[in-house]
């Protein structure tokens, strides 16, 4: 494998020496490419109270390419899939080397925060959330106590 | 005036030489040394995105593609290139790589002014025509010329 980049190991220094609230990513020791990360759920959001556990994968050609991202916790999200993967343009066709590992993070916390069931990657939980809000809302809830929260 | 190359013209080949580079100085508005940077960049760099076997050149590329990449060629050479000269205006650290810029070290302008490392803005530019800071399309005007015609 060839060595790590400096701009990855500044950013994974940055993100140690100066965390976000709420978010924690923590490089794997045996691949600094691979990063566990771990996002509350925002507060006033029906994903408050949990611990979402993510991956976070630097390919290759990072930053001219994003972060790979995938949501490992079960989560009741018009944007997020059963796989636990994310619609979030800038993970895909708004990606900007000028983005960060932290930027993306964020994010995926601003995206708990602001549900968009009009892109949806989840149809049926997206179809629920455009006809029935605070139905969907409450599963979200549920799903949150259900596999985020622990005991 | 002229009487240096006048005592070079004994030597055929060396005044040949000395003609063709002064030509191409005058005929395009980059000097030679940058065309070297792109065959270090085009080449190695495409491969990530198009698969995982190695590619032994750019034959395998369609010719389509080629053309794709010689008009992007093109329209990137139009964005100047400078040297960091550390004023304090401007920003210190290149966000592609976030290496800090060196006094002297040549710098792409994007129209927006936003600048970056030749060798990080190019492999970007690549992909996308737009600032990575502010996203901004790097030359409309441009571009419409480029890709039209």
């Amino acid at each position: 494998m060839s060595s790590l980049p400096r701009r990855i190991i500044k950013e994974t220094q940055r993100l140690m020496q100066e965390p976000v609230p709420g978010i924690n990513a923590i490089p794997d020791e045996n691949n600094a490419r691979y990063f566990h990360v771990i996002v509350t759920g925002p507060n006033d959001s029906p994903f408050e109270g949990g611990v979402f556990k993510l991956e976070l994968f630097l390919p290759e050609d990072y930053p001219m390419s994003a972060p790979k991202v995938r949501f490992i916790t079960k989560i009741y999200h018009p944007n997020i899939d059963r796989l636990g993967r994310i619609c979030l343009d800038v993970l895909k066709d708004k990606w900007s080397p000028a983005l960060q590992i932290r930027t993306i993070l964020l994010s995926i916390q601003a995206l708990l925060s602001a549900p968009n069931p009009d892109d949806p990657l989840a149809n049926d939980v997206a179809e629920l959330w455009k006809v029935n809000e605070a139905e969907a809302i409450r599963n979200a809830r549920e799903w949150t106590q259900k596999y985020a929260v622990e005991d | 005036m002229g009487n240096c190359l006048k005592i070079n013209s004994s030597d055929d080949i060396s005044l040949l030489r000395g003609s063709e580079s002064v030509h191409r100085q005058n005929s395009g508005p980059l000097p030679m040394f940058q065309n070297e940077q792109y065959q270090q960049i085009f080449f190695p760099s495409p491969s990530t995105s198009i698969g995982h076997a190695p590619i032994a050149g750019h034959s395998q590329l369609s010719e389509e593609d080629q053309v794709k990449i010689a008009k992007r060629i093109g329209l990137m050479q139009h964005l100047p290139i400078g040297t960091y000269d550390g004023s304090s205006k401007k920003s210190r650290e290149c966000v592609i790589c976030m290496a800090e810029f060196c006094v002297d070290e040549a710098v792409r302008y994007l129209p927006c002014m936003h600048i970056y490392h030749v060798k990080c803005i190019d492999d970007w530019l690549m992909r996308s025509l737009t600032c990575p800071s502010c996203l901004e399309p790097v030359d409309a005007a441009l571009l419409t010329s480029y890709e039209t015609t």
